[in-house]
């Protein structure tokens, strides 16, 4: 185990430290959420105040549009960590790693955990963009903790699905074509734009299980002081539980080395 | 580790895909590689070398038979052969976002090595890197990656380090560096060295033991000058421009043995000096195309027993038939 350790956070760090060594990097992922948030959560600030208290719950569409907009953004955080296993089978790293004792299922956590940690470094840029769009916040310490680890669960998940279909691949274009896939039935069927009061019924049901669905009422409920219900972040652990499951089993029985 | 051989291949057959399309890259290879020894694996481009390594240090499986590599079996016990193996890759493989020490940092990481830092500091001493050791190594010179590449490979005191084609792409002084830096780790770090490659030069400048494997067949084994002297004469090399009878040849004094395909020609001759003046008194010189002498070395070794040469993959013939076949395309 203390082997596994040692191997675990070489990788990790390895995975952490590229990002913060190169600034486009850092600056896309940062930047991306943010301009989700000026954009699309200013299409509503001349809409009447009463109307988005009704339809949204609050006079701020960007306090309703912030969590959604955190939850949505993990879902870049797998692409990245799909293309960063890629490069590191094209590049002929991958032989490197295992050619020492390290397993397939150390790299898959290493890969997993530090994309979903390098997703999360969004999170205080957009709490103090939302800050400066007017957003004020009432969370107890226990829930800022909550919120992190709830969003940490959903990329945590997320990166493991990606590793987990990309596990064969060596073809770069393979992460983006699996995140088109995906990212729009996901964003678009979940209450991370909107509620889903009015939805037809299929989008409904597709919301009702969708894992950005549950990131976002836990976050939302947070931001606007509505009761939080707990379940949801039950939801999100047997999510990450799950995909994490998943993705160390498949890479470790199919990721190809090169 | 026990007191066999440091590899020990038995039988090992390595198929890809399956069917009609299946490609066998290695056929019944066996091997012995004695501990602390430069063992070369010499063939040409495809010939099965890496396959080779990769079956040998477990990132690819074995389609059949048993290697065992420091005394531990490559299948049952992976993990234990990749405690006690390096490796150094034809290309330069490292992390350019990471300076050297992080580099080697890494390498410890994924091997759970505790206090390497003399050991790191020693070998970036012994390499002349150590005052670049916080620079990022996309900074560092090819040679300077090279020898980055083989302090990572000996930092947790590997028993075997495998050497997949390490100067293939190398300029010929970084080259000379390299086999310089083989032959000290050699003898400083007392560690066997498995070495492919298809450079004949380097295979006979280095190695105490080759192996020859070609179309995954090890076709001959044996320490530089035991496989040279398995020719005991001069090989000519001829292509002529039209047809010729062997006989005629054949008849020249001192010629051993003639093989023909075609126009091209290889004749086994006692001494090429006395042989050539025989040869133009019985062919006539503008028949001649082209001509080549090889006296006895392990490129003749190759040549003999395949009837090619190392880096020539296809019959020339064949390269003058698809030129003519585009010739005819065009008009």
């Amino acid at each position: 185990m203390t082997m596994q350790w040692s191997q675990f956070w070489g990788l990790y760090y390895r995975e952490i430290l590229r990002t913060f060594r190169n600034p486009f990097v850092l600056l896309v992922t940062v930047v991306q959420p943010f301009m989700w948030l000026a954009f699309f959560g200013s299409s509503f600030a001349n809409a009447p105040k009463a109307e988005l208290v009704a339809f949204f719950g609050s006079s701020n569409y960007i306090a309703f549009l912030l969590a959604g907009t955190l939850s949505t953004s993990m879902l870049s955080v797998g692409m990245f960590g799909a293309m960063s296993t890629i490069q590191d089978k094209r590049f002929g790293f991958m032989k490197r790693i295992l050619i020492t004792p390290t397993s397939k299922g150390v790299v898959f956590l290493s890969k997993a955990l530090g994309g979903a940690t390098r997703g999360l470094v969004q999170f205080p840029i957009m709490i103090a963009a939302a800050f400066a769009f007017g957003v004020r916040f009432n969370l107890s310490p226990v829930e800022w903790i909550a919120w992190v680890v709830a969003l940490m669960l959903l990329a945590v998940g997320f990166a493991s699905l990606f590793l987990a279909v990309t596990a064969s691949s060596t073809d770069w274009q393979t992460p983006g074509v699996v995140s088109n896939f995906i990212t729009m039935p996901l964003m678009f069927a979940s209450s991370a734009l909107f509620g889903s009061t009015y939805f037809p019924w299929w989008m409904k049901a597709i919301s009702s299980v969708n894992p950005i669905t549950f990131s976002t009422l836990f976050g939302r409920s947070l931001v606007l002081g509505t009761p939080v219900d707990w379940v949801y972040f039950g939801y999100l652990a047997i999510f990450a539980g799950l995909m994490i499951s998943i993705g160390y089993v498949v890479s470790a029985r199919w990721l190809k080395i090169d | 580790m026990t007191d066999g051989p440091a590899i020990e291949v038995r039988g090992v057959s390595k198929r890809y895909g399956s069917g009609d399309t299946a490609v066998l890259a290695l056929d019944q290879v066996n091997l012995s590689v004695a501990k602390g020894s430069v063992f070369g694996l010499l063939g040409p481009n495809g010939a099965g070398k890496t396959t080779l390594i990769k079956v040998l240090t477990g990132i690819s499986p074995m389609s059949s038979g048993d290697a065992s590599v420091a005394g531990f079996d490559v299948r049952r016990e992976s993990l234990e052969v990749r405690a006690r193996i390096g490796w150094v890759a034809a290309e330069v493989i490292l992390d350019d976002d990471f300076s050297g020490w992080e580099n080697l940092w890494l390498q410890a990481r994924l091997q759970d090595l505790k206090g390497w830092e003399p050991r790191a500091t020693q070998l970036l001493e012994y390499f002349s890197l150590i005052d670049r050791k916080d620079d990022k190594v996309s900074h560092y010179s090819t040679g300077m990656r090279k020898k980055l590449e083989i302090a990572l490979a000996l930092l947790h005191q590997p028993v075997v380090i495998f050497m997949d084609e390490p100067t293939i792409g190398l300029d010929v002084s970084t080259r000379r560096m390299l086999w310089d830096i083989v032959t000290g780790i050699h003898k400083e770090f007392g560690v066997t060295v498995l070495l492919t490659t298809h450079y004949i030069e380097e295979a006979d400048a280095l190695c105490d033991r080759i192996a020859i494997i070609d179309q995954g067949k090890i076709i001959a084994e044996g320490t530089p000058s035991e496989l040279k002297a398995r020719v005991k004469a001069d090989v000519v090399q001829l292509e002529t421009s039209e047809a010729i009878d062997p006989a005629r040849i054949s008849a020249i004094p001192g010629v051993q043995e003639v093989r023909a395909q075609g126009n091209d020609w290889m004749i086994r001759t006692e001494r090429s000096e006395e042989f050539l003046p025989r040869l133009f008194q019985t062919v006539q010189p503008q028949l001649i195309r082209r001509i080549s002498v090889d006296k006895p070395s392990l490129e003749t070794v190759f040549l003999e027993l395949t009837g090619r040469r190392i880096g020539q993959e296809e019959p020339m013939r064949d390269i003058r038939k698809f030129y003519a076949q585009m010739r005819r395309t065009r008009h």
